[in-house]
């Protein structure tokens, strides 16, 4: 008889199992079980109930008189798989009138499946060893790293601040150093930090993965030591900030790195950075985007951090440009359905929700879709293209670039 | 750590925990019960037995979840251990002054439900109305068996005292209508429209219809005292006005059942009790701490500046 771990569950996590009141509120908005799919399992309530009868047939009061109950294989393997169909969004734990913190839930409730070894799913498990055979998810060389920086060398002084040093770091992310669609992301970041002078440099082929994907995943351990390398890295730099372009990077270092190790510099969110600098005056946008744009909030910077003001601020900056908001926004935007390793794991369920967030879109009659990640950029692109949309998919510094030119 | 030491930690939960349940069951079986009406003393007694191990058995179980609850990562040592520890923090915490906070946090968030009021002011109604009821209820009880049982207060004692009449006819009888809608609501909705977020499974089904059960059949017993005219359901009884209405439609002689349907109220009440760690009644009980916690936590990963 399989007996489950269940040590590898919060205290917090435990409680909270026992403090969903079934309600279904999470039901109706969760991108993936409720949304896309009408699957019960998925939604928030689906797993904790089922989760919850596991562990309890093994360890409630009737276990304990009458002795655990084994639980079938394909229960539990349905289970894991169905856990991992949710993009972690957190669109649940705005929901929740019980107020539970399904993120921290879904995460643990990963790390937990990975230690009773009913996870991770085969399909995140070359992702898993390209980051920890070559610190990146994309199964790339680490000389690659760096080469993004190559297209902008004489025109923007983007320092080695293992050498030189630096005010600010600039944690480039792995999809935006690797991916060539993606790139552009570094390139306008990079390029936007120079128009306003900005001393800042970046950890070259030595940055490493941010461990976001592991950490997603339910891979701790692994996390913890792409973590350590970078941390050590950090403080060698030590700058007086850690910028980033990617919502997952800046999730990850902001709020989980600080779990593992001492980060002493600020992080924040190019977002942040770049505002700041435009209210300033140190950046100012004047080259007219005579277009409506309106922003898709990643979940990692808006549910997850609660930075929503922000890009809408450097959007306002643009002359010309008109924001429009979706009517789902904010903190009840719904997810791009890239996050979570659904992409990779679940691709037909992330197009999907994708899909429907471009329809959001759509609706707005916006010329621009905008967003701050490089996943949601991604997924959302994709399916715009997949829809013939004639909606442009932008990155907020390729924006801000633009008008800054 | 040592067996010694486990055992040291299982003493000084459980010793503390079963001298309270003890101090709790001598309370329940020495009070006079003087105003309680029924004529045969046994059935006071076979109450008295169930609401003692119903009272035991929610303790228990409640302890047994809190005690798996202990054994998930974060904490150091046997869950007891842990337990402990968490109770040690907790009295603490209450002299400190993120006590204040914690409060408003409750106030606001586990009592108001003000996020469930922004979602649905339907059901953010249709819990206030059970939540708030059934609390009141409960403050009520203190206050009446304080009063009726320690300090023999006249007024909530005599048929025609201002505090008999609008405190244990009138206001029980407010609360109970404020429990009863809320739980008329609930079922309506459940049973009725099925929205498609709400999903019923025997336990929802028994949750509910357990509560209805107990509070209809508080006021049946009403009814049935007034009916009946037994002791303390004679004078001024429109003030009971709920349990006035249901009197009306009771046929005659049926005050000589008054003493089995009390006993059948008292033992489901206790039943009710009984049953709460060990249904999804015990959100009641969790789902405020979970609150606490993210208020209290969330500080934490507050927004970045």
């Amino acid at each position: 008889m399989k007996k489950l771990d269940i040590s590898k569950l919060d205290v917090l996590a435990l409680m909270r199992y026992d403090a969903c009141t079934r309600c279904g509120e999470c039901t109706a908005t969760c991108p993936t079980g409720g949304e896309a799919q009408d699957v019960e399992l998925v939604t928030p309530r689906g797993k904790i109930l089922r989760l919850r009868e596991f562990y309890r047939s093994q360890y409630g009061l009737r276990a304990r008189l009458l002795g655990p109950k084994d639980i079938p294989e394909d229960q539990l393997k349905e289970l894991a798989s169905r856990a991992y169909e949710c993009t972690i969004c957190g669109q649940c734990k705005t929901v929740c009138p019980a107020h539970l913190d399904t993120i921290e839930m879904w995460e643990n409730m990963r790390e937990f499946l990975v230690a009773n070894n009913l996870a991770p799913l085969p399909a995140h498990e070359e992702i898993i060893k390209s980051i920890e055979n070559y610190d990146n998810p994309w199964m790339q060389p680490r000389t690659q790293r760096s080469r993004w920086s190559k297209r902008i060398e004489k025109e923007v002084k983007v320092k080695d601040a293992l050498k030189e040093r630096c005010e600010v770091l600039f944690f480039v992310g792995c999809t935006a150093a690797y991916d060539p669609n993606i790139r552009d992301m570094a390139v306008d970041t990079a390029r936007v930090l120079g128009s306003a002078r900005v001393d800042f440099g970046t950890l070259g082929n030595d940055e490493g993965c941010c461990g976001s994907t592991l950490l997603r995943t339910g891979l701790i351990d692994s996390a913890k030591k792409s973590a350590e390398k970078n941390i050590a890295l950090f403080e060698k730099v030590s700058p007086s900030f850690i910028v980033t372009s990617c919502a997952g990077c800046y999730k990850t270092i902001r709020q989980d790195y600080p779990r593992l190790g001492k980060v002493s510099a600020k992080v924040v969110h190019a977002t942040q950075l770049v505002g700041e600098l435009i209210e300033d005056k140190k950046l100012v946008p004047s080259k007219r985007i005579d277009a409506k744009v309106t922003f898709h909030d990643p979940c990692h910077l808006g549910r997850h951090n609660k930075l929503y003001d922000e890009p809408r601020k450097i959007l306002e900056s643009i002359p010309g440009l008109k924001l429009v908001e979706m009517e789902r926004t904010r903190e009840e935007s719904r997810c791009c359905g890239a996050g979570g390793g659904v992409k990779t794991a679940f691709p037909d369920l992330a197009q999907k929700i994708a899909a429907m967030r471009v329809e959001d879109a759509e609706k707005t009659g916006a010329d621009i879709l905008a967003t701050s990640c490089p996943f949601c950029y991604q997924s959302l692109k994709a399916a715009l293209e997949a829809k013939g949309s004639r909606i442009r998919m932008a990155d907020l510094m390729e924006l801000v670039r633009e008008s800054c030119a | 750590m040592t067996e010694g030491r486990y055992l040291k930690d299982k003493a000084w939960l459980y010793l503390p925990f079963f001298l309270f349940l003890l101090v709790i069951s001598l309370i329940i079986l020495l009070l006079p019960y003087d105003t309680v009406y029924v004529r045969d003393r046994t059935y006071l007694a076979a109450f008295l037995v169930s609401i003692v191990l119903c009272v035991g058995v929610f303790f228990l179980g409640t302890l047994y979840n809190v005690l798996v609850w202990m054994q998930g990562k974060g904490l150091e040592g046997a869950p007891e251990r842990r337990l402990l520890h968490l109770l040690w923090k907790g009295s603490r915490f209450v002299l400190s002054r993120r006590f204040g906070r914690a409060l408003s946090v409750f106030l606001k968030d586990a009592l108001y439900l003000s996020r469930l009021k922004d979602r649905s002011v339907l059901r953010w109604f249709m819990h206030l109305m059970i939540l708030g009821g059934f609390i009141v209820m409960f403050l009520l009880d203190l206050l009446v068996t304080f009063s009726l049982d320690f300090v023999k207060y006249q007024p909530m004692i005599s048929e025609d005292g201002w505090a008999k009449l609008w405190i244990r006819d009138f206001a029980f009888d407010l609360v109970g209508s404020m429990v009863l809608l809320g739980l008329c609501i609930a079922a309506v909705r459940r049973f009725v429209f099925k929205p498609k977020i709400v999903r019923t499974e025997l336990p929802d089904a028994v949750s509910i219809v357990f509560l209805l059960l107990v509070v209809l059949g508080g006021f049946l017993l009403e009814g049935i005292g007034i009916a009946g005219r037994i002791p303390g359901h004679e004078v001024n009884v429109s003030y009971s006005f709920l349990g006035y209405l249901f009197s009306l439609a009771m046929p005659a002689g049926v005050g000589q059942y008054y003493d089995q349907v009390w006993l059948i109220h008292g033992v489901m009440s206790a039943l009710l009790i009984a049953y709460i760690p060990f249904s999804k009644l015990f959100h009641m009980i969790a789902s405020p701490i979970a609150i606490e916690a993210d208020g209290l936590l969330s500080n934490k990963e507050a927004r970045a500046t």
